[in-house]
């Protein structure tokens, strides 16, 4: 890492934990934290589509797992909601494994299809059986992990933190090059005695983990969850933020992920149609930016190589 | 049991119109064309508002909805889908967005209520001793003849060859001065057509409402995988397969249910059989 990267990221970070005690507004520190959980999910979902190239069309898939296994545990029977965390990414990854495992041996777009379809379905399955997870409705009344706002928002940070660190170290192994590689050409990668299918399924666990933890945190902020966690919105949101921020480079998706939620925020005043800025937001990139918006823009701003 | 067997024959003909159209637009052009499902939205949204609120007569809300459908789907593949083809991740998600999209504006125009679209045929008919609605035996007949002319226009006609040109290798046809991007454009508004008249002719027995797309689309896409993607004769078979399925399900245990069909099929397929049915390996 570079002198001039430490210098962006301690600057960020400054930024980033500094901004929410000045601003001193209860209202804002909430924004802040939604803006470091979509952090997580659009790294965890860069760490797997953006290095591998397979496309995930389902990450609502492990942040509804997630979310919904916190729900069970603290909401139905009333266990700690330090609980939720483990039981939150051991579902996440279940569902990673499931999904998968039939899917990721096989080339072609079954993966795409398969991950689109399974939240869907998941999310149709949350609304029917109404008896255990309350419907359309969801689940309410989980605790807050911690009870200051603030507190908690300091907790999301350091997991968003955590997280970037965990998966870029993971990018820069051994193990990253393998996944970069299977993009690049997967039937070099077969051809050099590497385990391709073995790489992919476990490269998903890891995002799937990181994932349903951040599911687990969105839950314990919200205090409930709701079939919307499962929702293609959501899966199709956080792909946007990691095209924003650059994709494969998991940083970059994370910083998506708070700036793109940042202007949204900016944009209440438009209602219900500030959905539709997503939108906007997806044509400009997919038709102008390919290389997304905010790595790049840095790579700029940093000038110089690596 | 009877009406199982024709409930079943007339969901797997419906999905078999959407499933045709989304295979074909993937074994010509390899578009994975996630606002598949919004096209057979807007089917029915169109016939409603032609019929109820223009008060069009059907037939002709039928034709004009269907065309619509087609211009929409080609302005759709001309304008987004060509130039980001490079890339299949910037395809899908553009395509997703359409769904979206179309899905939001349907809401905001239309509000979250379902509609109802006129029958065509109002009477019961009589089938052996069970008396089934009319429109449904209807769709099974119209579901047939166009998917029937649909495969007599793939093999029997010029354009038809063009088509199955450019489906096995784009290049080669093209040198052979067949023009590859209008093709794709025409085959994509084959689909669209296939999948607006879906919904026009089941609208009246379904509740068309916005998010009625996403079914479908899952629907499709299972059906497309358990026979094969790019295989229209597989898509056809798996089509029985899945729809009776869905039908024995809501018979026999419960109609909320019929989702996770789909799930299970697609997983299934991918477990034992993973180019479907009658599919060849894809390498995309």
């Amino acid at each position: 890492m570079g002198k001039r990267n430490m210098v962006g990221a301690g600057v960020l970070l400054a930024l980033l934990a500094g901004l929410p005690p000045l601003l001193h507004n209860h209202y804002l520190t909430g924004v802040f934290i939604v803006c470091a959980i979509d952090g997580i999910w659009a790294a965890s979902w860069d760490f797997f589509s953006g290095l591998t190239g397979r496309e995930n069309f389902g990450h609502a898939l492990f942040i509804g797992g997630g979310a919904y296994a916190a729900a069970f545990l603290n909401g139905n029977f009333g266990l700690s909601p330090w609980f939720s965390i483990p039981a939150g990414i051991a579902v996440a990854v279940v569902f990673g494994l499931l999904v998968g495992f039939p899917t990721l041996r096989l080339k072609g777009p079954y993966f795409a299809l398969a991950t689109l379809a399974s939240a869907a379905i998941m999310q149709q399955v949350a609304i029917n059986l109404w008896q255990y997870t309350g419907g359309s409705e969801g689940i309410y009344g989980l605790d807050t992990l911690i009870d200051s706002s603030l507190g908690f928002y300091y907790f999301v940070l350091a997991i968003l933190v955590a997280t970037v660190v965990v998966l870029s170290l993971i990018a820069r192994s051994r193990w990253g090059t393998i996944m970069r590689a299977i993009k690049g050409d997967e039937t070099a990668c077969q051809a050099a005695g590497i385990n391709v299918t073995f790489y992919k399924i476990a490269s998903l666990a890891v995002s799937a983990a990181f994932a349903g933890l951040g599911g687990v945190l969105f839950a314990h902020y919200q205090q409930a969850v709701t079939p919307d966690d499962f929702d293609v919105f959501l899966s199709i949101s956080v792909i946007i933020m990691a095209y924003v921020g650059g994709i494969g480079t998991i940083w970059g998706a994370a910083c998506g992920g708070i700036l793109l939620n940042l202007m949204l925020e900016l944009m209440r005043g438009l209602g219900e149609y500030r959905l539709w800025v997503y939108y906007v937001i997806l044509m400009v990139v997919l038709f102008f930016m390919r290389e997304g918006f905010v790595a790049p823009l840095w790579r700029r701003l940093r000038g110089g190589n690596a | 049991m009877l009406t199982v067997l024709i409930y079943g024959a007339v969901t797997s003909a419906v999905l078999a119109m959407l499933a045709v159209g989304f295979t074909l637009i993937f074994g010509v052009a390899r578009i994975l064309n996630l606002s598949h499902g919004a096209f057979y939205a807007l089917g029915a949204y169109c016939a409603y508002s032609f019929t109820t609120l223009l008060k069009l007569p059907l037939i002709v809300s039928a034709v004009l909805a269907v065309a619509l459908v087609a211009v929409f789907g080609m302005a759709m593949e001309r304008v987004l889908v060509r130039p980001l083809r490079q890339s299949s991740l910037a395809v899908l998600m553009i395509t997703l967005t359409v769904a979206l999209t179309v899905e939001q504006v349907l809401f905001v125009v239309f509000g979250s209520q379902s509609k109802n679209v006129p029958a065509f045929v109002n009477f019961p008919i009589n089938v052996h001793g069970v008396s089934v609605d009319g429109q449904r035996l209807l769709a099974l007949a119209i579901a047939v003849v166009l998917i029937g002319a649909l495969w007599l226009f793939i093999q029997r006609t010029r354009l038809g060859s063009a088509i199955l040109a450019v489906s096995q290798d784009p290049e080669a046809a093209q040198y052979m001065g067949i023009p590859a991007n209008r093709i794709f454009t025409i085959v994509m508004g084959l689909s669209a057509a296939l999948a607006g008249a879906a919904g026009v002719i089941a609208g009246p027995f379904l509740s068309v409402r916005p998010t009625m797309d996403q079914t479908a689309m899952i629907t499709a896409f299972s059906v497309v995988i358990v026979g094969g993607l790019g295989s229209i004769p597989g898509s056809i078979l798996a089509a029985c397969i899945i729809g009776y399925s869905q039908t024995f399900v809501a018979f026999y245990l419960n109609p909320e249910w019929t989702g996770t069909v789909s799930l299970v099929a697609i997983l299934l397929t991918l477990v034992l059989r993973p180019s479907g049915l009658m599919g060849r390996v894809v390498n995309a």
